[in-house]
């Protein structure tokens, strides 16, 4: 058993609080590949797991990785992954299988510059590859996006939570900004109840007939009823798991939304804004899917206008659209990589947009 | 009294119809698996990652716990599984194309870690499951529905000897190539197969079996023909043999 | 109250490592605060930086376009970061190694022989530790008892050996005596 560092907090970089809130959480088997700027939770790993006697492979590429873990999470424990754009690129296939498997893999995406190799600077340019996937088939991830160096601790127990409750694959989408920066945290025991998965994990065939995990489904009717029963179980997620955070959004002319790092300067811009007189509220999903689409219905009706603010080209002003339906009109600020843009500077595009 | 001389393994399940062709050696190495699994006593502790092509159906015949891993990646999914669950027996059953095509890489590296699991790799020489293209074992000058003039250096390369690469690795305990063409060489393939678990039950890393075997209707042979295929053309460039044998 | 600083030199100056030490004094005093530093490919050669912002509220922003206090201890840094510096802010720059040229007339500058006063005390890898100590005195923005306490926070077990070094370092940058000459 782990037990956690301190009571108190520490301060420390968003990749280390990731990696050892996993080993809290009681993850026993981690696979990895470096790649920046995500490499520092592999090299905890590594030390760590040899030392708890808990199962690490440098494993020899990402392919490998999300199948390795795959593995490990068939036989019932906590395992994760953990990688960045380009490279989870690679692990689409694995993710895709893992969702037709009913795996409680969890992967932690730490984005980077994209597209192709890119660069190592900090983006949310992988909005779509999470939430829409890259992998073939009907399916969904569950994907958690975290805006603070402590809620990468708070999230990533999450992670392993969700990932157990409804036996489908999680992201923990971080980008480069939270993993390289240090805040202070607060490490705690694992907050949620242990799943009890002695019903389907594969442990060896002792006294019954082996059990199959597999994703064939080679008859097209037999296919039809395990999707429907699959999105049954999606629609289940999206009543109960999605999270938000709101601000200043019940009198609010203008809703400035954001997810992850970027809405830590959208919340400053929205303050500034309210300074100076502009009705501005702030709305934050914290579940990238499920995603609040509810909510920002309903607050399409209150408001004037919804505004987006992303380092990508674009990606998830389209789910906000979808959410309010025209309800009202939704505008989009953007960087194409890097740090977020400044308070300032958006509240620069705010005033232009009022 | 009847003495019983010959019965279904334990291993097996009983009750289900094979889908593999009339002919196919992919059901004698099933069963010699599931014999050994019997000898050993370890059905019940022992895990499968199953891969894709006609092997991947050997879930539906031996009554083990399986996970179906996508192409090439067997090998990756049994390090998972084995790493998490140190204490069971874990085993592959994989096609040429999957253990040395496009699984090569996790294939090599599972035994250059010295992976503790065993991997049985049927080859037939060719892509059985998807009607008969060249794969990585496709012998030179043979026709395939992707190498329509034969398989020539110039445009395909040279085809791979797996078992004498897998001993190459130093994290390899045991590593053999066989054969299912007569009544001798199925006991030892069998040995082989035994082995290759035996290495694993003790620790020492990783043990590799690979068999050569027919593929009838992609061959378009005779079952009879087919083995003498096996001896004919396949024996000489794939010599079975023990490439690797940590316990000697 | 929200102030940001940047520490910046060439690798090997240990820079990160100051700001690391100068974060965790903050949040030892119940600040709120982050810590940001360059990566990657900008720390092949050039200057390295990292960013420390204390706030009495949440932190505004990571990745701020300027800074209260800036620590240059090359002359790369000094003029890559000179004109980061908000009116009326501090530039604490090595004399040792930064020319004492003072191009802005809107802000305090303080030159310090860093590197020498490092060398002096028998080790040039202090010279980071030692310019936190002049920022506390200059700055009055952190304790010296704060910073002692995160510099044992900071070093790991297995280089404990080093901490009265570099409390020595944090005091003799702290004792320098030199007050920022106003222009």
């Amino acid at each position: 058993m782990v037990e956690c560092l301190t009571n108190k907090k520490v301060l420390t970089k968003g990749n280390y609080a990731i990696a050892n809130a996993a080993v809290i959480a009681g993850c026993q088997c981690y696979f990895g590949y470096p790649i920046t700027p995500q490499s520092e939770i592999g090299e905890f790993m590594s030390g760590k797991m040899q030392e708890l006697k808990r199962g690490y492979v440098s494993a020899e590429s990402e392919l490998a990785a999300i199948n390795m873990t795959i593995g490990a999470v068939s036989t019932g424990v906590k395992a994760m992954t953990s990688s960045s754009s380009c490279a989870v690129a690679l692990m689409q296939e694995g993710l895709s299988y893992a969702t037709t498997d009913e795996l409680p893999v969890v992967l932690v995406s730490v984005m980077r510059g994209g597209p192709g190799l890119g660069n190592i600077y900090p983006s949310q340019g992988d909005y779509f590859q999470a939430t829409k996937g890259g992998g073939n088939g009907d399916y969904k991830l569950i994907v958690l996006a975290p805006s603070t160096v402590q809620e990468c601790v708070d999230l990533t127990y999450k992670a392993f939570y969700l990932a157990q409750k409804y036996r489908n694959p999680t992201v923990l989408l971080a980008d480069g900004l939270l993993g390289q920066m240090m805040e202070p945290v607060e490490f705690y025991d694992y907050p949620y109840p242990e799943i009890d998965n002695s019903g389907w994990a594969l442990t060896g065939a002792k006294g019954r007939d082996g059990r199959i995990i597999r994703s064939y489904g080679p008859l097209a009717d037999d296919r039809c009823v395990f999707l429907e029963k699959l999105y049954e179980k999606y629609r289940k997620i999206e009543e109960n798991e999605t999270e938000w955070e709101e601000i200043n959004t019940g009198d609010a002319d203008i809703i400035l939304t954001s997810f992850g790092s970027t809405s830590r300067n959208v919340k400053t811009a929205m303050k500034i804004s309210r300074e100076k007189g502009i009705k501005a509220g702030f709305f934050r999903p914290v579940t990238l899917y499920p995603f609040p689409n509810k909510r920002l219905k309903e607050l399409s009706k209150t408001v004037k206008k919804i505004v987006t603010v992303e380092v990508n080209m674009g990606q998830m002003v389209n789910d906000v659209k979808l959410a309010v339906n025209g309800a009202c009109p939704v505008e989009l600020i953007h960087k194409g990589v890097g740090a977020p843009p400044s308070a300032k500077e958006i509240v620069k595009k705010v005033e232009e947009l009022i | 009294m009847a003495t019983q001389v010959f019965k279904l393994p334990e291993s097996l399940k009983g009750d289900v119809k094979y889908s593999f062709c009339p002919g196919c050696d992919h059901g004698v190495a099933v069963r010699l698996i599931a014999e050994v699994l019997d000898e050993l006593g370890i059905r019940e502790n022992t895990i499968l990652a199953a891969s894709i092509g006609c092997s991947v159906t050997i879930y539906d015949y031996i009554n083990v716990d399986s996970l179906e891993a996508p192409h090439g990646r067997a090998m990756a999914e049994a390090t998972g599984i084995k790493r998490a669950r140190p204490d069971k027996i874990v085993f592959t059953y994989q096609g040429d194309g999957d253990f040395a095509s496009i699984g090569l890489a996790e294939s090599m590296h599972a035994a250059l870690r010295g992976e503790n699991l065993t991997a049985i790799c049927i080859n037939n020489t060719t892509y059985g499951m998807t009607g008969g293209q060249l794969g990585p074992t496709t012998l030179l000058g043979q026709v395939t529905t992707t190498s329509p003039t034969g398989r020539n250096v110039d445009y395909y390369g040279y085809p791979i000897k797996i078992a004498e690469h897998i001993a190459l690795c130093d994290g390899t305990a045991f590593s053999a190539r066989v054969s299912l063409d007569t009544v001798a060489n199925i006991k030892k393939a069998k040995q082989a197969i035994k082995k290759a678990f035996e290495v694993q039950i003790h620790g020492l890393g990783l043990g590799f079996v690979e068999i050569l075997s027919t593929c009838p209707t992609n061959w378009k042979m005779s079952p009879d023909k087919a083995h003498e295929r096996v001896r004919n053309e396949m024996m000489p460039v794939f010599k079975p043999g023990i490439y690797k044998d940590k316990t000697n | 109250m929200e102030k940001n600083f940047i520490i910046a030199g060439f690798g090997g100056q240990g820079v990160l490592l100051a700001g690391e030490v100068l974060a965790n004094a903050f949040m030892l005093a119940g600040k709120n605060v982050t810590w940001y530093p360059s990566y990657g490919a900008e720390m092949r050669g050039g200057t390295v930086n990292c960013e420390v912002v204390m706030s009495d509220e949440d932190v505004s922003e990571v990745n701020k376009s300027d800074a209260d206090f800036i620590i240059a201890l090359n002359q790369a840094s000094f003029d890559r970061f000179l004109s980061k510096i908000k009116k009326g802010g501090l530039m604490i720059a090595n004399s040792t190694l930064v020319k004492e040229i003072k191009t802005r007339t809107d802000i305090n500058y303080l030159f310090a022989p860093i590197t020498k006063l490092a060398e002096e005390l028998g080790n040039v890898k202090m010279a980071n530790i030692l310019a936190l100590g002049i920022l506390a005195k200059a700055g009055k923005i952190v304790s010296l008892d704060a910073l002692n306490q995160a510099l044992d926070n900071v070093i790991p077990p297995h280089r404990k050996n080093l901490l009265p070094l570099n409390l020595k370092a944090l005091k003799i940058g702290y004792e320098y005596d030199l007050l920022p000459a106003k222009i």
